[in-house]
């Protein structure tokens, strides 16, 4: 028996040491910059001309959605020197303090950017965030099906109401967001995403439980898998997931595209920003980073590579034509007006939304 | 001595039936790596890219190591914990014991992972592996604890006590009749551990530093853009390595996987 | 045990004091201290008994949960019988081949369900052809409760084939060969001699399956349709989108409750009916 206590504890030391071994640091020289960003937010090639620009090294780890990164943040969660939120998350870690107020003499590269992105209603000044990229959210569709059933693609009334839905029943999926999804109905009601009457609510919740019926699932991760495969024909969704479920399907040689539509009555707009954190090890680091990102060249890699939307100016040269005529992912004037950015609730606010989403999940 | 097993027809059947149940999706799974289409939906052709891609994706590999890590010292450590914690609560049947060993399991995986969040931040602790095995070997304990005392549960104390009136010390008492007649229950409880551990999200999503990266970290945070075959790559590729790994320890240490009755006949 | 003081007791106090409190305004909590008075209040658990439409959330869970452990029951029993009077050569080797599929990521192991069940796949096609057949409109396998049903007790099964086979694995079968001998049938020797001597075991498992299916978040977002919501989605939601901890604390702290206190139920149940080797022995002479 001792050669069963000698063997686990011989396991024990190996394991241990192992894992010593990967939580010891590089024996590097360099200087890290610990990047926190969504997935697939960056193209590759940027982040290794940035590494060589600064010699250092960036360090990735990633999150999915705001709410997580709120969520690490608000529980104490320290190391990271740049995150990426949207425009209502960065509300919410200013409110909170948690953000490093940028030194503008260090990002020359600022006046790069379109004007209608600067100043924003939750940073006045650009005083502790600078924009990155963008996307919106609109329908998604099968264009063979959608043409076959002969049913409109620029508008929410094509979500929300049955006698279209009655056509697409059991192939239709919504976003599993209760803001974008809410948005979505107030827009469609003719309301602003940011209306915080009850009332419009109660109606927005109404018209949400009249299609929900027909719809197949609330889904914001693999809902694009199933449209591009067939099984799902329309979606409420992000620009950029749709422009990706395209670049699969044409890959996979379907017999269909998927189309953006941008609905008449607007839609939600969602931009990302970089922030630098209070307690960030390297803001050196990071100031450089936000303005080399604020480069022309290096900020159109990523709308090349994932079709996100794109505020600086100075890139617009090194978009692909095609993309730059997408009428969704660069909206004309008219349709830009009426494209509104969520803002962040109070408390109260967020209590009664988050219990009438409850109320529609379940079924009541 | 062994002798003649029952076999009835029918346990046979509902068991492979169990067995295609479980190995349904796996064989998908497997099979979808060599899918050629960047979408885990449906098969288009046969290709080895995947695998090439996985070869050359240093932060997937980096992060495959690193759950293998965590997993193995997790589940060493809290099968060790969770024996201990089984035989206390089978010896001293109180519900304070009961809870404080269960508890961790009941509670969601949200609380959990933010409330460690909390409490490592507050004892000023570095969040990084050490802190996703700890916060790992925290909810595994429960599980091994709950199959030790299920075997001890109905276990003849004649052969301990016996031990005992021949003048062993409680630790030698336990060390060579009551652990090897306890055994297969301490590796199932081993096993579930190693499983917990290797596929966790949310409690090490909370606990993971800055440059921290698990597997589950990893193929999570690709769940919006596309969980490419290069994840059943990844995942097909551990298994086996795990399977190997476990394989050559039984080689190593016959004993550690053979119940002592059977030792003795 | 102090291990596990520092690192569950701790925290835990942390997140029931939490439930006391009230939200901040961006998220987290709130300073604990406000104007030197400590703002320590009920109004998150007021608010979980004043709205029903949690408690029935809750309930809906709860049954989940035990169709999930009663299906694992009746898949795992086999194969841990199975694997239990195996010579000891294929033992180790079939108890692997059990719990080998699980070291496969979570999330691909759920992609391929919802390849298994999708609505062009074989399996859909085969049960929505015997429907027509009887004029019944198709049914769509995924993003349905069935869907996340199978997924519940696919993830689950494991952990009740173990703690089944840890114990059945110790049932002596001389007691069995006597009661053949006795002539007693299968079916009887079964349910009167292995069931009642396998209970620790199942007891076991359905603990380790019932308490986290009840928390489970992750299949009914990935694969459950629009009403498939369960507690452990709203409890994710308060932490997450709505950003209130206290509730979201009370919610848990419920759940936890309930779960352990459904446990306990089982397990004194089970107490009543546990029958060791030699009470068996005495029953039967």
């Amino acid at each position: 028996m001792t050669r069963t206590f000698s063997a686990i504890r011989r396991t024990l030391l190996a394991s241990l040491s192992l894992a010593m071994l990967l939580v010891a640091p590089p024996s590097v020289a360099k200087d890290e910059f610990h990047l926190y960003n969504w997935n697939n937010y960056i193209a590759p090639e940027t982040i290794k001309r940035f590494e060589d620009f600064c010699q250092c090294d960036v360090v990735q780890t990633y999150y999915s959605s705001n709410e997580e990164l709120l969520a690490k943040i608000a529980a104490g969660a320290k190391g990271y020197d740049m995150y990426v939120p949207t425009s209502n998350a960065v509300d919410a870690l200013i409110k909170g303090k948690k953000l490093m107020p940028l030194d503008h003499s260090k990002l020359p590269n600022l006046k790069n950017i379109d004007p209608r992105y600067l100043n924003p209603y939750f940073d006045p000044g650009n005083k502790y965030s600078v924009p990155y990229a963008m996307s919106t959210t609109i329908i998604g569709y099968n264009d063979v099906k959608m043409k076959e059933l002969g049913l409109p693609t620029d508008t929410w009334a094509v979500i929300f109401e049955p006698k279209y839905l009655e056509k697409v029943k059991g192939r239709v999926t919504v976003l599993d967001d209760e803001n974008e999804l809410f948005g979505a109905a107030l827009k469609y009601l003719g309301y602003s995403v940011n209306d915080t009457d009850d009332k419009h609510w109660k109606a927005a919740q109404a018209v949400i439980n009249k299609a929900k019926p027909y719809w197949a699932a609330f889904n914001a991760s693999s809902y694009i898998k199933e449209l591009t495969v067939g099984n799902i024909w329309l979606v409420h969704g992000y620009s950029n997931d749709i422009f990706q479920a395209n670049l699969d399907a044409q890959a996979a040689k379907r017999p269909f595209h998927i189309v953006q539509g941008m609905p008449e009555e607007g839609a939600v707009l969602a931009v990302d920003n970089m922030v630098i954190p209070k307690d960030a090890q390297r803001p050196d680091l990071a100031l450089k980073f936000m303005n080399f990102m604020l480069e022309g060249k290096n900020s159109s890699e990523l709308t090349n590579l994932i079709g996100s939307g794109n505020p600086n100016l100075e890139a617009v040269k090194y978009i692909k034509p095609e993309i730059l005529k997408n009428p969704a992912i660069f909206p004309n004037k008219e349709v830009a007006a009426k494209l509104e950015q969520l803002r962040d609730l109070t408390v109260k606010q967020r209590r009664l939304r988050s219990r009438m989403w409850t109320e529609i999940k379940a079924g009541h | 001595m062994p002798s003649a097993r029952v076999r009835p027809v029918g346990l046979w059947l509902a068991a492979s039936f169990g067995y295609a149940f479980l190995y349904l999706p796996l064989a998908i799974v497997v099979v979808y790596s060599f899918n050629d289409s960047r979408l885990n939906a449906e098969w288009v052709g046969f290709t080895l890219a995947w695998y090439r891609t996985l070869f050359g994706d240093d932060a997937m590999i980096f992060a495959a190591g690193n759950s293998l890590a965590i997993a193995t010292t997790a589940s060493a450590v809290s099968t060790v914990l969770g024996t201990a914690a089984g035989v206390a609560m089978h010896r001293y049947p109180t519900k304070l014991l009961s809870f404080l060993v269960l508890a961790p399991i009941a509670i969601p995986e949200i609380l959990m992972g933010v409330s460690l969040l909390i409490f490592f931040v507050l004892i000023n602790f570095t969040l990084g592996l050490v802190s996703v095995a700890l916060a790992h070997i925290a909810f595994c304990i429960g599980f091994v604890a709950i199959v030790v005392r299920a075997r001890l549960a109905g276990m003849d104390e004649s052969l301990t006590e016996a031990a005992r009136d021949c003048g062993a010390t409680p630790w030698n008492a336990f060390r060579y009749v009551t652990l090897p007649l306890i055994m297969p229950g301490v590796i199932a409880g081993a096993l579930m551990a190693f499983t917990l551990s290797i596929d966790d999200f949310v409690i090490t999503f909370f606990t993971a530093g800055a440059g921290t990266v698990t597997l589950p970290l990893q193929i999570y945070s690709m769940i919006k853009i596309a969980v490419t075959p290069e994840v059943n790559a990844v995942s097909s590729l551990l298994m086996l390595l795990t399977l190997a790994l476990i394989i050559v320890a039984s080689k190593v240490s016959p004993t550690i996987l053979r119940s002592q009755e059977e030792l003795a006949q | 045990m102090l291990y596990l003081v520092v690192f569950f007791a701790i925290p835990s106090l942390i997140m029931v004091l939490a439930s006391f409190r009230t939200p901040g305004e961006f998220g987290g909590l709130a300073p604990l201290y406000e104007e030197g008075r400590l703002d320590l209040n009920l109004d998150s658990y007021a608010r979980f008994f004043e709205e029903t439409i949690y408690a029935r959330i809750f309930v809906k869970s709860v049954v989940y949960a035990l169709v999930t452990t009663f299906c694992c029951l009746l898949l795992a029993y086999p194969l841990a019988a199975l694997i239990a009077r195996s010579s000891k050569r294929y033992r180790d080797l079939l108890l692997l081949l059990v719990i080998l599929p699980f070291w496969s990521n979570f999330l691909i192991r759920i992609y391929a369900w919802m390849i298994i069940l999708g609505p062009n796949a074989a399996l859909a096609r085969a049960v929505n052809g015997v429907l027509a057949w009887f004029g019944h409109e198709p049914v769509p396998l995924l993003f349905s409760a069935f869907a996340v049903l199978v997924c519940l007790v696919y993830v689950s099964l494991p952990f009740m084939v173990l703690p089944l086979y840890a114990n059945l694995e110790k049932h002596d079968p001389a007691l069995l060969e006597a009661a053949q001998d006795l002539g007693a049938s299968a079916w009887q020797r079964f349910w009167r001699i292995t069931f009642p001597l396998s209970l620790p075991g199942v007891y076991a498992g359905g603990a380790l399956v019932f308490i986290p299916a009840l928390g489970i978040f992750a299949i009914p977002d990935i694969l459950g349709g629009p009403e498939d919501s369960l507690i452990g989605n709203v409890i994710k939601q308060q932490f997450l989108e709505t950003r209130d901890w206290p509730f979201g604390s009370v919610l848990s702290i419920v759940l936890t409750v309930a779960a352990l206190a459904i446990a306990g139920l089982a397990a004194w149940v089970a107490r009543g009916n546990l029958a060791t080797p030699s009470s068996a022995r005495q029953a039967r002479a």
